[in-house]
């Protein structure tokens, strides 16, 4: 699986989970761009996209992400 | 050394004009003016706990940059018991000098229920702004291990970061992701720095002496005397309190973040406006912000990721438990224990309703006010904070209810009488309610935008005297110490 396809699915679980009208996640994207996105719907997310790639993160994995370029970068560690 | 005392004024004069004299010199000079200066502020309060602050300072120091080499040789199992160790440290220290006493009085207390006699009792002083420090060590060592900071590399910085003198009492509790860069660069001060740090320290003194003090006077008057008091005078009493807290520690803090300022360091922001708040949730993104964002980075976060597959009733946990250590982070107490879980119990209704994450920008209604339906939500969340502010005022868990039940009286109708409460107060209280709500999204205090009629110089100057002359005309009253500084 390529970054750009990552990139599309996880738009799409950013939509869906954050009731976005739009999403366009780079590898910078951090919390702090996305205005919905905070500690709680984090959670979300993550439970989301462990479903939808059929993978599982650990707790410091998830901790030491800073942006989704790191999100990324865990995903395709584990395909 | 007391922050509104004429001996802190004087220490912090000296301690601004050599850092203003050392500012063409190198980073090492001016930090090792502001450890210096550091160290003597502290002992000057309680000189032998200095040198188990210091001694920590090494210990961590030193466990930071042994954590990172057993990350660089890839001994991960090995980094993560480190860690956990280094955490565990610090809360034992934290547990020994604040809860050991509780614990053993509890026993005793258990004993004698079974008809044990027992004359359990360890009384065990608390250091001065452990419950701060130990914070910062916990998340330096943490941040280490998620990868977040690199450890630092000069004990110097390190120390002062840990025992830097305008927080290190009752804090802000400042990251060092965002501290120690600051403390690794030249400082330069410019006027718009000391001046901007100068009028925060005014709005925090004005808060504190004019409002938190006059109060305090009235409700502790009040919280002694409340079995013989009519219910309104009660109620009344309980409905200050809040503001008082507000004052006294929103007070501290800008001291705090008005000095950092001056000395050219960016303290991190503690309130922002709480009782604008229109839920609890969003309260708690507001009050004691450097707390509540250390434990969802630390507590609440783990919790939640390790429990992420129960959905809603795991995160309902992992607020409930994130807020009884909020609640016990004040102290050994069982009300503190009801004050964190009475919050974490209001936290259920929004998760159910889904409002817990929903972040609404306040926008004005007619005449600038706010809207009636923000208006509502923000008087009820009031009262419910005023309802878990009783458990925390209270002196034991009989006395919460018995002040709340000398509420529900038929002297509910009489015409309130606070001992020691005069109108004027209810005139800086108005006053600070409406500078929150017209300076919202400000980023700082007396900090004005220039529009209206404080686009005027002169102004903006009467207003700075105003303050000063109300600090001065109260400064004689009775001078109480920061209620945040016994946590």
């Amino acid at each position: 699986m390529e970054r750009k396809e990552i990139f599309s699915k996880l738009n799409e679980i950013f939509i869906d989970v954050l009731d976005l009208d739009e999403c366009n996640l780079t590898d910078e994207t951090n919390a702090n761009d996305i205005e919905e996105w905070d500690s709680l719907s984090h959670i979300q997310l993550i439970v989301a996209i462990e479903k939808r790639f059929g993978i599982k993160f650990t707790s410091l994995e998830i901790m030491k992400w800073r942006n989704v370029g790191e999100l990324v970068d865990s995903i395709l560690s584990k395909k | 050394m007391n922050p509104q005392s004429i001996g802190f004024l004087s220490f912090c004069v000296v301690v601004l004009t050599a850092n203003g004299l050392l500012q063409r010199f190198s980073v090492r000079w001016q930090n090792g003016l502001l450890l210096l200066a550091s160290c003597v502020f502290y002992a000057m309060a309680d000189w032998v706990m200095l040198f188990l602050m210091m001694g920590m300072s090494v210990v961590y120091w030193w466990l930071g940059g042994l954590l990172k080499r057993l990350m660089n040789k890839g001994r991960t199992a090995d980094a993560s018991r480190l860690t956990t160790f280094s955490v565990c440290i610090a809360i034992c220290l934290l547990c020994y000098f604040k809860y050991l006493g509780f614990f053993v009085e509890q026993v005793g207390c258990l004993l004698q229920m079974f008809g044990i006699h027992s004359s359990l009792s360890l009384s065990i002083l608390l250091p001065l702004g452990l419950s701060f420090y130990t914070f910062k060590l916990i998340s330096y060592i943490i941040e280490i291990h998620r990868e977040h900071i690199e450890p630092c590399d000069n004990l110097m910085t390190f120390s002062l970061y840990i025992s830097f003198f305008p927080t290190v009492m009752a804090g802000p509790i400042d990251r060092s992701g965002t501290f120690l860069p600051q403390l690794k660069k030249t400082r330069r001060v410019d006027a718009d720095a000391l001046i901007q740090g100068a009028k925060t320290m005014l709005w925090g003194y004005f808060l504190k002496i004019c409002i938190a003090d006059p109060l305090s006077l009235a409700t502790d008057e009040t919280w002694n005397t409340f079995d013989s008091l009519p219910a309104s005078t009660v109620l009344a009493a309980a409905l200050i309190y809040p503001i008082q807290m507000y004052a006294d520690f929103c007070g501290y803090s800008c001291i705090a973040i008005g000095l950092g300022r001056m000395l050219g360091l960016v303290v991190t922001e503690n309130f922002n406006r709480p009782f604008l708040a229109r839920n609890v949730a969003e309260y708690w993104r507001r009050w004691h912000m450097s707390l509540t964002n250390w434990l969802t980075d630390y507590v609440f976060m783990p919790l939640n990721i390790t429990w992420r597959e129960y959905g809603n009733r795991g995160i309902m946990l992992a607020i409930i438990v994130n807020m009884i250590v909020v609640g016990i982070w004040h102290g050994a107490n069982w009300t503190y224990l009801l004050f964190g879980l009475y919050h974490g119990l209001l936290f259920l209704p929004l998760i159910y309703s889904g409002t817990f994450t929903r972040k609404k920008k306040l926008k004005p209604g007619k005449w600038g006010l706010p809207t009636l339906h923000d208006g509502m939500y923000m008087v009820g969340t009031y009262l419910l904070v005023t309802i878990g502010f009783v458990a925390f005022r209270a002196p034991d868990v009989g006395s919460i209810f018995g002040f709340l039940g000398a509420i529900f009286d038929s002297s509910i109708m009489e015409i309130p009488h606070i001992p020691q409460f005069r109108l004027l107060y209810l005139a800086f209280i108005a006053i600070l309610l409406v500078n929150d709500w017209i300076y919202r999204d400000s980023p700082s205090p007396l900090h004005f935008n220039g529009t209206g009629l404080f686009r005027y110089r002169l102004v903006r100057w009467f207003i700075y005297y105003l303050l000063l002359f109300a600090i001065y005309i109260y400064s004689d009253a009775e001078s109480q110490q920061f209620i945040y500084v016994q946590f």
